[in-house]
């Protein structure tokens, strides 16, 4: 590697995730002490969720994430996003990250314009900063109508495009995307894609979980492809993708 | 992230949480925050219907006593309650976003100082009617020295919200047990009876001397209304130093237990 050693944005080393789930769930002080005294020893099942993963993002590269639901995807992103800690290995992140999945960092009782405060809050903007970026937010949303409605009445779409909406606005170095355009109509899918490329030349990097493997393609120079919480595939996105469509074909026969 | 960005983005975190939970509580109200003003005003006359004859004989200025008391532990109430569920009730941004969890809790402190602060202003508005109309001489100017205690009292509240959020998380049923434990507190504390009239040999009143809530109010009354002219005593120094004292101790104790189980939370949130 040499002299390019240094340049990426995110290396992730030797990867293991786990999570310790009890076999029954306990989480009253009565069930604590009734077990306590029958002696019943609570055993916690381990369940390995990402197993060994290597992977690299350089400045303004973009990596695909995909898989079958439940490989493992989404609790990648949440550990890139410093929400979980990994069981073992190594995130090196250089610059700022938002993840972006369904109504994450959203109050469903407080309406849109709470909601962009309180959400510019978690990335780390004050109220102010947040003025003046709402109407441009607002706009891009174009959820002008709903400003004064609570979020739990919006539909996922609506939510989707708000919080795309902020999460472009505050242009972080690495764009966690989970899941969230596949909600958006076609109108607002073609809007954020021309956002993301917009983005991406001005230097942003995105990772990218779909199931939309055209728009994985399109965007990505780069695919994970996980399966069973482990790495079945890492390079160019035209290369894996097709591997992908092919496993998943003969999976079906 | 550097350390300046990171008390920065907390600032707006809490900031804006605390905003939310204020004006929550008056939404659907016509009368608005106004409501914080008059809720301890209503409760306090209820107390005072029933008391007065029983406990408040002697006093003149009963509901200015009444009141003190009662603000005060409903500050104390307010916030440990709120703490209490607030880890679990905002599972939906501790598991999709990154932050710091204790800052629920501080909120949830936070507020109960601002709903204080609106209590504050009907105990001036009782006060200012027992002076001009009972003729007590009440105002002076040690009611300043409320701010002096208040850090403490925060610290004391935040102790105990910490220790309770992330135990919460784990027992779910303490909801029940910590509610007898907050009415057993409330009789353990003199907020509407006055300690002289329990025999001072008697072990109830050994554990009322236990009970920090008592030196708290204590403090507070000898600030809030010139005890002075109704001869009792002035606020001391003696007695904010204990009250710091306890803030801190209860912080660190509630502080360490957050510690303890936090990496722990977001598994069962």
């Amino acid at each position: 590697m040499g002299q390019n050693n240094n340049d990426y944005l995110l290396k992730i080393e030797d990867l293991d995730m786990q999570f310790k789930i009890p076999a029954l769930k306990i989480n009253t002080l009565k069930e604590r002490v009734v077990n306590l005294f029958k002696g019943k020893k609570i055993k916690a099942k381990t369940l390995q969720v990402l197993e060994n993963i290597n992977c690299e993002i350089k400045k303004g590269e973009s990596l695909g994430v995909i898989g079958h639901n439940g490989a493992g995807k989404s609790t990648l992103l949440k550990l890139v996003a410093g929400i979980y800690s990994p069981t073992a290995g190594k995130i090196d992140l250089k610059g700022s990250v938002v993840l972006l999945n369904l109504g994450a960092g959203f109050d469903m009782e407080a309406n849109a314009e709470e909601n962009i405060y309180l959400n510019g809050a978690i990335l780390g903007f004050s109220r102010k900063e947040m003025k003046k970026r709402f109407n441009s937010i607002i706009e891009f949303s174009e959820l002008q109508d709903f400003i004064k409605m609570p979020l739990k009445n919006y539909s996922s779409g609506m939510i989707s495009r708000l919080g795309f909406a902020i999460a472009i606005d505050v242009h972080p170095d690495l764009l966690l995307v989970d899941e969230v355009l596949s909600v958006g109509d076609a109108n607002f899918q073609k809007k954020c894609i021309e956002k993301i490329k917009a983005l991406k030349e001005s230097g942003v990097s995105f990772m990218f979980v779909s199931h939309n493997i055209q728009q994985v393609k399109n965007l990505c120079e780069k695919t994970l492809w996980i399966e069973n919480s482990k790495v079945m595939g890492y390079g160019s996105s035209q290369e894996i993708c097709d591997k992908y469509l092919e496993y998943c074909n003969n999976k079906k026969n | 992230m550097t350390n300046q960005k990171k008390w920065a983005k907390n600032k707006h975190i809490v900031q804006e949480l605390v905003r939310r939970s204020v004006k929550t509580q008056y939404r659907n109200s016509v009368l608005g925050v106004l409501w914080s003003v008059l809720n301890p005003l209503l409760n306090m006359l209820v107390m005072w219907l029933v008391f007065s004859q029983i406990f408040g004989k002697n006093d003149p200025v009963y509901p200015v006593y009444l009141l003190t008391g009662n603000i005060l532990f409903q500050a104390l109430r307010s916030a440990t309650e709120g703490s209490l569920t607030c880890l679990v009730n905002n599972r939906g941004l501790i598991t999709k976003v990154k932050l710091d969890n204790f800052l629920f809790p501080l909120s949830s402190t936070l507020s109960s100082l601002v709903n204080f602060g609106f209590s504050f202003i009907s105990l001036i508005i009782i006060m200012f009617f027992m002076q001009v109309i009972g003729g007590y001489q009440l105002f002076g100017f040690q009611i300043l020295a409320v701010v002096l205690m208040l850090p403490a009292f925060l610290l004391f509240e935040y102790g105990i919200s910490l220790f309770l959020s992330v135990l919460y998380v784990f027992f779910r049923d303490i909801k029940h047990l910590y509610r007898v434990f907050l009415t057993l507190w409330t009789y353990l504390t003199p907020v509407f009876y006055k300690i002289e009239a329990i025999d001072s040999s008697s072990a109830v009143y050994s554990i009322l001397k236990l009970n920090p809530m008592y030196y708290y109010l204590t403090y507070f009354r000898d600030c809030v209304y010139n005890m002075n002219y109704l001869g009792q005593g002035v606020p001391s120094w003696k007695v904010l130093g204990l009250l710091y004292l306890c803030g801190v101790v209860f912080f660190l104790v509630g502080f360490a237990v957050y510690k303890g189980l936090n990496k722990k939370v977001i598994s069962y949130v």
